[in-house]
């Protein structure tokens, strides 16, 4: 006889000492807040929506100003519209994939369920990241073309900046600021996948090599 | 309404509430975290409650939702609850059977469950708990015949590790 059998002889023929709950202390534990990694993962989640709606809805008034003198204010508009569009699809995916995780269906599909709704958070941010990427590539190029015109409207001669090299310093400063950026956000995820999905991310694995 | 259902949940918990000690035995180190567990699947139960139909056995419908958060859904958290120590396996004693051999061979091959990686175990509860394969493998959401053949696996790693 295997010594797991003789284990699990034991284990129907003999209860296992625990210490006995009230109904009292039962009826205590209802009324007490989860702390599961689905509810960590929601409200991540929202700040993140909301970050991300947030800051690519807001544009500093001087700026506009500065779109229209140099003509660019179409592919501006055109930007917000994408960003739009991006919001309103990614917060019905979140939504749609959040109310899909159930305690109740079986281990596989719970795990399955909460990698998709923080996958698509995760495209959310990528999918923003992209659209801030491009546009701010596509404006610094027309920024770059018409850069005596930004040295006027944005009154640089004022701040003691001299107007030989603005270009090629206005270029050097976006993509530092930009690299910095991407980087901050990289170091930022690592951490949160790193911390909150890495168990669950290796129990899932090793389910899914049980039906390989 | 509430009332009731709080009463009724309650009580079909307190008349079970063995499954889940048997479950954040296994699944955590101390007794903090085993309370802390307990705690949490208490509330995830309860979340799931009103969905409950009646439709299987109480104590079957949760199995499934104790080892979800055990495995998928547990974070250890900071919150204080009450404890008392203890650890590892310990069987209800009947004088006429007490045995040393017996009672120690049971610690270590407790103890080499214990070890096993968070799915592993999972199976290995379910089969000490006497769940056919068809229950196990639905819980877990794996086929039936792999389930079988992970279960002949793990008692071959078992073997290993107990018989180097």
């Amino acid at each position: 006889m295997d010594q797991l059998d003789i284990l699990k002889q034991k284990w129907q023929e003999r209860e296992q000492e625990f210490p006995q709950l009230s109904y009292s202390d039962i009826y205590q534990m209802l009324l007490k807040k989860s702390s599961s990694i689905v509810k960590w993962i929601f409200i991540i989640s929202i700040a993140e929506l909301l970050f991300w709606t947030l800051l690519s809805l807001s544009v500093p008034e001087s700026y506009s100003t500065i779109y229209s003198e140099l003509g660019v204010e179409t592919i501006i508009f055109i930007f917000n519209i994408i960003s739009y569009i991006i919001i309103i699809s990614f917060i019905y995916l979140f939504y749609k994939n959040y109310r899909s995780i159930r305690v109740t269906d079986n281990t596989k599909k719970l795990m399955s369920n909460i990698l998709k709704t923080r996958r698509s958070v995760r495209y959310f941010v990528m999918a923003n990241v992209s659209l801030f990427v491009i546009s701010t590539t596509i404006i610094s190029v027309i920024f770059y073309m018409n850069s005596s015109t930004l040295y006027e409207v944005m009154d640089f001669a004022a701040l003691g900046v001299p107007e030989d090299n603005f270009a090629t310093a206005f270029i050097i400063v976006q993509i530092i600021v930009g690299v910095f950026f991407v980087g901050v956000l990289a170091l930022f995820y690592w951490l949160i996948y790193g911390i909150l999905l890495r168990r669950l991310k290796r129990n899932y694995k090793e389910l899914k090599l049980i039906d390989r | 309404m509430t009332k009731e259902l709080e009463h009724s949940f309650v009580s079909q918990l307190e008349e079970n509430q063995n499954i889940v000690h048997k479950i954040c035995r296994l699944y955590t180190q101390d007794s903090d975290s085993h309370n802390d567990l307990f705690q949490e699947i208490t509330i995830q139960l309860w979340r799931a409650y009103p969905k409950f139909r009646g439709d299987s056995k109480f104590s079957t419908w949760m199995y499934r939702v104790a080892l979800n958060t055990a495995i998928t859904l547990y974070r250890k958290s900071k919150r204080k609850v009450q404890t008392q120590d203890f650890e590892g396996v310990s069987f209800k004693i009947t004088s006429e059977e007490y045995d040393d051999t017996v009672e120690e061979q049971l610690k270590v091959m407790y103890k080499a469950v214990k070890d096993l990686n968070d799915i592993d175990k999972a199976l290995v509860f379910l089969y000490l708990e006497d769940k056919s394969y068809k229950e196990i493998a639905e819980t877990l959401g794996i086929t039936e015949v792999n389930s079988r053949v992970k279960m002949n696996r793990i008692k071959e790693k078992l073997r290993k590790i107990l018989n180097p």
